[in-house]
């Protein structure tokens, strides 16, 4: 199927026309859409490369027997979540991974993200200097080259010395860092 | 400055296309727009675990074909529940089919009746 056509349709638009007529055709397209992604995630977790794919046919097929039973809001996000929940079955039933998987996480998924608190940015670049001056060396020095000198990771690592995924780690526990200073000192000030 | 500053604390919202992925995998993106996949990676869990797994293929032509293959093997599963659906709604209401047959049938009959007699 030819997806392209389908580009300028947003997921949402896709979804509602899907609880509207319940024609796969429209999960087709939206499936499609992530396919790649899928894979990504699977491979992340599976470490094989045929185990993934089949991985990504399971979560296809459960998506499209189980979409209905559920009111999704961001597909995108109920989908990454069904896809670990496979991918972290899988490594349970092969003993590989004991933690219990939560099987609310599938009705309903982790929309953090999507409904991050906004903070008002005047505020926000008071305290940013100071917050950024109290991570520890390592975030601080990731986080400033990566969005105050715009350097890939590939440049931070070079520069840094780190490894890629110390790189990653920094910059993205860095940024979580800041925000909780931040609304810290929002909350106080 | 002070919006490199509000760059830190704002979600990165743009979606990366599959191509500008695989570009990204391949290494073949400058370094502006790396920079740009790399920052909707920290926003997105997703993106992020995904490229963390993109990356551990062994070759990266395998990911076009596996997507490929996947794409096939859907559109197979979604015509095979289509055709289910439409057998199951003739098994549901055979009554409304054999009417509109009946319909038919007579109306060619009375079309071959008056042809052949008026």
């Amino acid at each position: 199927m030819n997806t392209e056509k389908f580009k300028h349709i947003s997921d949402t638009e896709l979804l509602h026309y899907f609880n509207n007529d319940k024609n796969n055709e429209w999960l087709g397209i939206l499936l499609q859409r992530y396919t790649l992604l899928l894979l990504g995630v699977c491979m992340k977790y599976l470490k094989n490369e045929e185990e993934a794919k089949d991985a990504v046919q399971q979560v296809f097929l459960k998506v499209i027997a189980e979409l209905h039973k559920y009111k999704v809001d961001y597909f995108k996000s109920w989908l990454y979540m069904v896809a670990k929940n496979h991918c972290l079955m899988q490594l349970r039933n092969k003993g590989q991974y004991n933690a219990e998987i939560n099987e609310q996480l599938l009705a309903t998924p982790d929309e953090t993200q999507a409904e991050e608190s906004f903070i008002q940015k005047d505020i926000v670049l008071t305290n940013m200097e100071t917050a950024l001056q109290q991570l520890n060396k390592e975030q601080r020095e990731c986080v400033t080259l990566f969005y105050l000198q715009k350097k890939t990771y590939q440049e931070i690592t070079a520069i840094t010395n780190y490894s890629l995924l110390q790189v990653k780690s920094h910059i993205q526990n860095g940024k979580r860092n800041l925000k909780i200073m931040l609304q810290a000192l929002q909350q106080n000030g | 400055m002070a919006d490199d500053l509000k760059d830190i604390l704002s979600n990165n919202n743009n979606e990366i296309d599959n191509r500008q992925l695989m570009d990204y995998l391949r290494n073949q993106l400058n370094n502006t727009d790396k920079h740009e996949v790399e920052s909707t990676m920290n926003d997105d869990a997703f993106m992020n675990d995904a490229v963390e797994g993109l990356q551990n293929f062994d070759a990266k032509k395998d990911v076009q074909t596996y997507v490929t293959q996947l794409h096939d093997d859907l559109q197979k599963e979604l015509s095979k529940k289509k055709k289910r659906k439409d057998k199951r709604r003739i098994k549901e209401q055979p009554w409304v089919y054999l009417a509109i047959i009946i319909v038919l049938l007579l109306l060619v009959l009375c079309f071959v009746v008056l042809k052949n007699y008026l």
